[in-house]
């Protein structure tokens, strides 16, 4: 009876048995990866706006305050997108006819508004509210990154569930004073863990499982 | 997808209904071909291109819309990729985004108004919630005014101003009617009619005296199919004169209607209702309640709460009322006692004898006015005026009937008529030819080939009317334009609109403004206008903002008049009824018709049947047994030579030999949804108006009733035979009700005991009956394999504990909790087909149990929203955990989470999950009404389980706004407790009468809260206890007040 | 092939027939029992054959279709709604999951038992398994609502910090399922080795010769193979064996962990596994009869096979009885408003019928098994067989649909009515579960040639009666 197969093949048969379990272990390990990329999380991402507003300049140089664009962070659920019209208390003085600057004051002049791209980007069935996280001591920074050294926006955390959990499960390791909340320089403090229970403490800061139950950001 | 259906269907099938309507509205062909010539149908031309009204539609939104993230499918859709965002160019002053805010105003109904809260988010009004300012709501609402605000969106409004159904502009119409009006100065405006829908409101009646006084010759008709004719009939026969009577049920200890459902149909029913269940609410410390002794002539809500009602023939309810005036004592009334109701009248003339002063005669509209002067003579016999009965100038503007202008367009006087609002075409009396005229008018052409008569029609819809007349004027809805109206008792209001009219349409004061020949000038400018020459010497923006904030303008109810004593009337001689007597009411869902387009409404489970899609000829089971027909059976109903067919529907409690049929159905030009189209599919009931004259507007004897061979497909929410406990031919007919005549045993092995009754006097007697009426269940603590907070299970003694008080004695079976619920959160309307596969999605749902006989039955209403057990069983059967506990006690549904394995439905023992078989929430609904929705409200996904979440979005935003109280400052408890009890669910908030109660089931701030006082009430009781399920949700036992003379109290007192 | 065997009536009662009809007719030899097993996959199709398989590949076509729509529309094309949120799709899963249990029951609990006469029938009762829980497995996942986020039920690592939750049934029946099906898999491909081998080199063209060879993973026979093959089959059946009972108890309790009146049951598990054996004999036999006529199998499969398939049958159909005995005691005994209706409205409800017919097809039909004249006539039995399918299917229809049609609450009551896609997607697994196993008939040895011929040494040709046997697979 001829041989079917050549001897080699002993070789591959037995290569396969040991290459199936590695190329699944692979796929998966890929499928985890791809995940957590920015492709999917759009992290660091910066993205074309109509107008090339600096953060890095507004705020890092001129030294504006969040609030001051962004009116309702401490009362409303929305941190609030500033209107043409306080684009204009200033850019009515200085840069007047600064051509990056026509957009705005065609809004302006014709009551079109701007529409800028979203950077961070939640799905709608999560329900995020500024105002209560500012009011419990969560700074700007903690969640958008050092805003005021990005000459365009990026989001600059992957905003994933498991991301946000990080801080609802274990609020004291990210826990600031109210006082310090805009304060984008904040370094925290070597003895975070204590200050972050007191603080804790003093805004009344839900349990961990209270501020993990589902209905805390989905509706 | 049954609406797209519609749609579909209609686009094509719209011209062929009409001519059909055309026939029954005026019977000869040439009409049908003139007509033919004249319009040629242009109308769905532009009425169904929906994307241009769109366009329009996010152009007027501008930037908010963007924001709010609205209309899309949340539920599934993941981080969109290049999402736009926009600011505003200059933000209004007082706007926060993301914030909602409110704005009082008045939402007008048969020409009064009844003050609501509007709920506005980012320039987008989304929710209705009643004014508590206001005399007539007192911070309740019913359903109509839930789903206007789907009638604000509604994209079958007329969008343009037409002329024999082609687009045309306002411009054009000035141009046609002012030179008319300018040659009519001379003969003082001879031939001019002008035709409205009752009204109060102060602006435009002012406006219709300044016209009457440029054109002495004009004369104002009004009409309104529900109008009250009988009722002012009756208080002239009283008195002599028209009065308006308003009522003080709170002072009433005993209430007799007779025929009246004052819990629904009367112009200040959410105030009646919440006066007259303030009046039986038992509680520990307060154990006594009214009485009510209903008489009526069909099943109404008022009737399902009475302590004794007669259902008898509406016809002898006169006989019955002489009886009782004297009983009552008043003379020269002839006294023959109906054979059978002795014990009823007697009974009732005892007690009402026994409350001088504080009880109550309330005759419904529906009575003659024989039987109104009766009620007169008894109240004013029994010393109840300026007590539970006042007097008022009357407040609706006077003006002549519909009959008297159709007697006038036959005989040709009239050249000019503008009818503003009203829809005669379709719900004239069968007996007055309006339609036939109207179209004769409208065609009409004078020597020269022009036409002779003008006829317009200012109204929301391009409805029949409209459809006949030559021009159609699009009406503002009444959230997008400026106004007044005046409430029952005269208060008045400010409407103030709460977004630009989203097809630009005009109010009546607008056009009145210039058929004054005045320049056109913003309803607005003319509102303030009259108000300024009211408040004279006053400071007017002052008084113009309290006015607009509080919603009710102070100091403007009518002055109470105090009348002498009435005449009594001598009794007309009855002609004998006939066999069968029809009985014709206002529908509980879609009134007089003009809601029949609104989605919500048809959807909604009608009182007692569970009805949804359709109206039916409701019948008793006698009734039914003596036609031999059962429900869905096709009746022809034929008076004086007229008929109609209707499906019956066998409906326990309806009086035998009636046959009641609810009106504002069968409609032809309704719009996409109420248009019919003999479709079961889809089909939207039949048109009673056919059979209803001008003489017997509320009931008739004499109908013939034919069984034909045809029947209807009636989808119901539930299979209502299931719902009876009486001894009926179902098989296996299941317990349900506990009363003390449920044996000890059988309160363990054979009743459900989901509603537990008992009357005061055995209440009184052993304030434990309601425990005791639970069994077993009731003595021994129930034991739980889960742990208990020592053991690292939930403790439920910190923080807010979310629970809901329900109470079953207050709740009328109105409906308003159910479509408050539905508009608050984005629940879709899936449409009669995938009703009838038991595929409803109401959040709350009211189940109506019959007890009793099947021909006395007792009927108790039993709202059931998610109980948010604290052992729940859909909990721990969900493989992925979509559904969990909040430590607060809340139920979680994680629509996002969900994969739709359907086992926590499965092991509901409420049966309160509802599930998106298919893509509801996109399918059913248009780019218009998705504007509607609350961006704080998640639209569920095809495949995904919601319910009820006791309205977390409230819960979140009230225990933010604490939460935040609390870290800038930590003793501000009582504030806290104050937020907290503001905590309001829309269920709750809509209530009429408080029968729902929501909040913290613990102490807040130290303090007890209202929910926390009710649970320890010996009335409360949770549903299916024995389960150990721990509802949050728990139930106030019904308690009924029987008059011990009729019904001995048994047992309770020994 | 001989008329004796075939004709119960040679048998003079009070005579032990074990002792007169053997498992192996004699004149059984190596060779003979080769050709005639190997035979049937080398033989030309027959227009029998070609037309079966067209058929039921035109329903699966069908199944194709329904699936194709469900994934268009949504699962509410299905009669489902509230209260009845299950309906054929579970019932189907768990009637094809029960079915799949005799084969590992016969392959796996028999060959430790070492009842020898398993041997002929074991290679396609495991087949069937496989089709079975192939068809079995596809419900679960398309009655979701959200089938593409099926994945959610499995532990994995994910960026939601999320696990499922491992207190719902449902979750270990994606284990237990997925674990059963693999288990049975590979049993039965260690099974085929040999047999692939004898195909290989038995096939005439070199096409056939690759594939087989491929899969045969080079078995040459000697004495080193059988050995390693005997340990390995051996150690695969015991960690079958367990499965057995694990699978069909974790779907029992899918249903017991309900409160629901009708699930919420102790006696769930042991007695959908009763049922799952006893369905899945009566598939086998359902199987089995026509196959041994067709193929010409009646020396292999011998009327003693059938015999002991209809006592397992009705063994387990006493289990089954005492099942719905215990669930009407408990309606009962349980003092319950709820446990009492629901067993009432299975008897009068608007879903009695179905009751009785299972009731009749389950309980009454099977007694007639008691007659041993009765379990060697293949046509009745053959129909009952049919009859018992049918039972267990409406066994399964009635738990779910009576139980969730009428529970606690009479506003929520509802009923199901099935529509067109639920038949489809039911008849469709109908259609693949035989399309498969016509294809597995043509294209396998449909009886382990390899244990056969171990049979026929061990009664040197089927001539030493099978008492006198020594037990196989003796190592």
């Amino acid at each position: 009876m001829p041989r079917l197969f050549h001897r080699r093949m002993n070789v591959i048969a037995r290569a396969s048995l040991l290459a199936i379990p590695i190329l699944a272990a692979t796929a998966g390990g890929v499928a985890w990866h791809v995940q957590t990329t920015s492709y999917v999380t759009s992290q660091d991402i910066t993205m074309e706006q109509p107008v090339p507003f600096s953060h890095k300049h507004h705020v890092g140089e001129l030294g504006i305050d969040c609030r001051y664009c962004h009116t309702s962070v401490t009362d409303s659920s929305f941190a609030g997108l500033p209107p043409t019209k306080t684009c204009m208390t200033c850019h009515s003085q200085i840069w007047t006819n600064a051509a990056m600057l026509q957009p705005v004051r065609d809004s302006w002049r014709t009551g079109v508004p701007l529409q800028w791209q979203r950077v961070h980007n939640l799905p709608e069935y999560v329900y995020f509210d500024h105002s209560i996280h500012v009011a419990k001591g969560v700074g700007c920074a903690t969640c958008h990154g050092q805003v005021d050294e990005m000459p365009l926006m990026f989001q600059a955390k992957s905003l994933e569930m498991s991301w946000c959990l990080e801080c609802h499960r274990h609020p004291e390791e990210y826990l600031r004073p109210r006082e310090e909340v805009f304060n984008l320089h904040y370094q925290s403090p070597p003895d975070q863990l204590k200050v972050g229970r007191e603080l804790a403490e003093r805004y009344h800061v839900r349990s961990a499982q209270a501020l993990t139950d589902c209905y805390t950001c989905h509706r | 997808m049954n609406l797209s259906e519609v749609r579909s269907r209609l686009s094509n099938q719209r011209g062929q209904a009409l001519w059909r309507s055309m026939e029954e509205l005026c019977d000869t062909p040439e009409f049908r071909k003139s007509l033919e010539r004249e319009f040629p149908g242009g109308v769905d031309g532009w009425i169904n291109s929906g994307d241009q009204s769109r366009r329009r539609f996010l152009q007027l939104m501008g930037a908010s819309l963007m924001l709010a993230g609205a209309g899309t499918m949340s539920g599934c859709s993941d981080k969109p990729r290049d999402e736009k965002i926009v600011p505003y160019v200059d933000a209004p002053e007082m706007l926060v985004a993301g914030k909602p805010m409110f704005f009082a105003t008045a939402m007008p109904m048969g020409g009064f108004g009844r003050g609501v809260l509007v709920c506005s988010q980012e320039g987008r009004p989304i929710k209705i919630e009643g004014n508590p300012d206001h005399p007539a709501s007192l911070g309740g609402t019913d359903s109509f005014m839930q789903a206007s605000i789907l009638g604000l969106y509604d994209p079958d409004r007329s969008q343009a101003v037409t002329r024999g159904g082609e687009i045309s502009t306002w411009a054009a119409f000035w141009e046609t009617v002012r030179p008319r009006l300018e040659s009519k100065r001379q003969t003082g405006g001879e031939g001019v009619r002008l035709l409205l829908e009752p009204t109060t409101s102060p602006t435009v009646l002012a406006q219709l005296d300044e016209l009457q006084r440029q054109f002495p010759r004009l004369r104002r008709h009004h009409w309104d199919p529900i109008g009250r004719e009988n009722t002012t009939a009756g208080m002239v026969a009283a008195y002599g004169k028209s009065f308006a009577a308003q009522y003080d049920l709170s002072a009433a200890r005993v209430v007799v209607s007779l025929d009246s459902d004052f819990l629904f149909d009367e112009s200040a029913s959410l105030r009646y209702s919440r006066q007259f269940m303030d009046g039986r609410r038992v509680r520990r410390d307060r154990q006594e309640m009214n009485r009510l002794y209903v008489a009526e002539g069909t099943l109404t809500i008022t009737g399902s709460t009475a302590d004794h009602r007669l259902a008898i023939r509406p016809s002898e309810i006169a006989i019955l009322a002489r009886a009782l005036a004297a009983a009552c004592g008043v003379s020269g009334v002839n006294t023959e006692m109906p054979a059978g109701r002795e014990k009823w009248i007697n009974a009732a003339a005892a007690d009402l004898a026994a409350n001088r002063g504080a009880c109550l005669v309330m005759v419904g509209e529906s009575q003659p006015a024989e039987v109104h002067a009766l009620g007169h003579a008894i109240n004013h016999l029994l010393g109840n005026l300026g007590h539970t009965v006042h007097f008022t100038e009357p407040v609706l503007g006077q003006s002549d009937s519909l009959d008297v202008l159709v007697d006038e367009m036959r005989s040709g006087k009239i050249d000019t008529l503008l009818i503003f609002g009203t829809n005669p075409a379709y719900t004239s009396p069968a007996d007055i030819p309006f339609a036939a005229e109207l179209l004769r008018m409208s065609k009409m052409r004078s020597a020269d080939g022009t036409f002779a008569n003008l006829t317009a029609h200012l109204g929301l819809y391009d409805d029949e009317t409209a459809y006949l007349c030559q021009w159609h004027l699009h009406q503002s809805h009444y959230l997008e334009s400026w106004g007044d109206i005046r409430a029952f008792d005269g208060t008045a209001s400010i409407l103030q609109p709460l977004i630009a009219p989203l097809y630009g349409g005009k109010s009546a004061s607008e056009v009145l403004e210039v058929l004054l020949g005045r320049p056109e000038r913003s309803a607005y400018e003319v509102l303030r206008g009259y108000w300024v020459s009211q408040w004279k010497n006053a400071d007017f923006e002052r008084q113009w903002s309290t006015a607009l904030k509080s919603g009710v303008i102070a100091g403007t109810a009518l002055p109470l008049q105090d009348l002498g004593s009435p005449k009594v009337v001598a009794s007309a001689s009855e002609k004998s009824a006939g066999e069968w007597e029809v009985v014709f009411r206002p529908d509980y869902s879609v009134w007089d018709g003009c809601f029949s387009n609104n989605p919500w409404l048809q959807e909604l489970p009608r009182p007692f049947t569970k009805l949804t899609w359709d109206n039916a000829a409701m019948i008793s089971p006698a009734t039914a047994e003596k036609l031999n027909v059962v429900d869905g059976d096709v009746v022809r109903l034929m008076l004086n030579k007229r008929s109609i067919n209707a499906p019956v529907l066998v409906t326990p409690g309806v009086p035998d030999g009636v046959i009641s049929v609810s009106l504002g159905y069968g409609r032809l030009r309704a719009g996409h949804i109420g248009t019919v189209h003999g479709d079961q599919t889809i089909g939207v009931g039949f048109d009673a108006y056919a059979i209803r004259t001008a003489g017997e507007r509320w009931f008739a004897g004499g109908v013939q009733v034919i069984k034909t061979k045809r029947t209807h497909r009636l989808v119901m929410t539930r299979s209502h035979h299931a719902m009876g406990t009486f001894t009926n031919k179902e098989s296996l007919k299941p317990d349900a009700i506990a009363t003390e005549q449920t044996p000890e045993w059988a309160r363990e092995t054979a009743n459900r005991k989901l509603v537990r009754v008992a009357t005061l006097e055995q209440f009184k007697a052993n304030t434990n009956i309601i425990k005791e009426l639970g069994g077993e269940s009731e003595k021994k603590p129930l034991l739980s394999l889960y742990p208990g907070p020592e053991h690292g299970g939930w403790d439920y003694s910190k923080g807010y504990q979310w629970g809901m008080s329900i109470d079953l004695t207050s709740c009328i079976g109105c409906n308003a909790c159910v479509v408050a619920c539905q508009a608050e959160n984005n629940i879709p309307v899936v449409g009669k087909e995938e009703i009838s596969r038991q595929r409803e999605m109401h959040w709350i749902r009211i189940d109506d149990y019959f007890g009793g006989s099947l021909d006395d039955p007792k009927i108790y209403h039993q709202p059931v929203p998610c109980m948010h057990c604290e052992n729940a069983p859909c909990e721990y059967v969900c493989p992925v955990g979509a559904t969990t506990h909040s430590v607060e006690g809340l139920n979680q549904m994680t629509y996002n989470r969900c994969v739709g394995t359907r086992y926590c439905s499965n092991n509901c023992p409420y049966k309160v999950r509802r599930f998106n078989f298919l893509a509801y929430a996109d399918a059913e609904t248009t780019e218009q009404r998705k504007l509607q929705r609350n961006p704080d409200v998640t639209v569920r996904t095809n495949g995904v389980m919601e319910k009820c979440s006791y309205c977390i979005q409230r819960i979140q935003r009230t225990r933010i706004e604490a939460e935040k109280m609390l870290v800038e400052n930590s003793g501000a408890q009582q504030a806290e407790f104050n937020l907290i009890e503001r905590l309001q669910t829309a269920c709750q908030q809509a209530c009429p009468t408080r029968a729902i109660e929501f909040g913290s089931i613990i102490p807040v701030g130290g303090e007890k809260t209202r929910v926390a006082k009710l649970k320890d009430e010996p009335l409360d009781y949770g549903l299916l206890r024995e389960l150990s399920t721990r509802p949050r949700t728990t139930y106030l036992a019904r308690l009924t007040n029987p008059n011990p003379s009729i019904e001995p109290a048994k047992g309770g007192a020994a | 092939m001989t008329a004796t065997a075939e004709s119960p009536v040679t048998i003079s009662s009070g005579q032990d027939m074990t002792q007169v009809i053997p498992v192996l007719m004699p004149g059984a030899t190596y060779a003979s029992v080769t050709d005639q097993i190997g035979g049937i996959v080398q033989r030309p199709l027959t227009w029998l054959w070609i037309m079966a398989f067209g058929i039921t590949f035109v329903v699966v076509m069908v199944l194709t279709g329904a699936i194709a729509y469900l994934l268009l529309r949504g699962v509410g094309i299905w009669g489902i709604d509230i209260p009845v949120a299950w309906g054929f799709a579970i019932t189907n899963f768990v009637w094809w999951i029960g079915i799949g249990h005799a084969g590992t029951f016969i392959s796996a609990m028999l060959l430790l038992m070492r009842q020898n006469w398993r041997t002929s029938i074991n290679r396609f009762a495991e087949a069937m398994t496989l089709f079975a829980v192939a068809c079995a497995g596809m419900f679960p996942l398309m009655h979701l609502g959200r089938i593409k986020f099926f994945y959610w039920l499995a532990p994995y690592p994910n960026t939601m910090a999320l696990w499922p939750q491992f207190r719902s049934a449902l979750v270990w029946d994606v284990f237990a399922v997925s674990t059963y099906g693999l288990v049975s898999l590979i049993f039965w491909y260690v099974g085929l080795i040999p047999d692939l081998a004898t195909m290989r080199d038995r096939s005439r063209n070199r096409f056939t010769w690759t594939i087989y060879g491929m899969m045969a993973m080079g078995w040459r026979g000697d004495s080193r193979h059988w050995l390693r093959y005997q340990t390995a089959y051996l150690l695969l059946a015991g960690l079958a064996a367990p499965l057995v009972v694990s699978v069909h108890s974790i779907v029992g309790m899918d249903f017991s962990e309900a409160q629901l009146p009708g699930w919420h049951s102790t006696i769930f598990p042991p007695y959908f596994v009763a049922g799952a054996i006893f369905s899945g004999f009566a598939m086998v036999l359902t199987l089995a009869i026509p196959m041994r006529s067709l193929f010409g199998f009646k020396n292999l499969i011998t009327i003693r096979h059938i015999d002991n398939c209809c006592k397992l049958m009705l063994v387990t159909e006493l289990l089954v009885a005492y099942g719905y005995a215990a669930e009407v005691y408990t309606g009962w005994y349980s003092g319950s408003v709820y446990e009492s209706y629901m067993t009432m409205n299975r008897f009068i409800g608007p879903y009695a019928p179905a009751y009785w017919s299972l009731i009749f097809c389950n309980i009454v039909a099977p007694q007639i098994l008691w007659s041993r004249r009765v379990r060697q006539n293949v046509i009745i039995v053959f129909i009952l067989s049919l009859v018992i399918n049918v039972g267990m299917w409406l066994e399964r229809f009635m738990i779910i649909i009576t139980s969730l049609q009428r529970d606690f609450l009479p506003s929520s009551w509802g009923m199901y009515y099935p529509t067109f896609w639920d038949w489809a997607t039911f008849i469709g697994t109908l259609g693949l579960f035989f399309c498969m196993f016509f294809l597995f008939a043509r294209l396998l040895p449909a009886i382990s040639i390899a244990e056969v011929r171990e049979l026929v040494h061990e009664t040197a040709g089927g001539s030493v009666p099978p008492s006198k046997m020594e037990p196989a697979n003796v190592i």
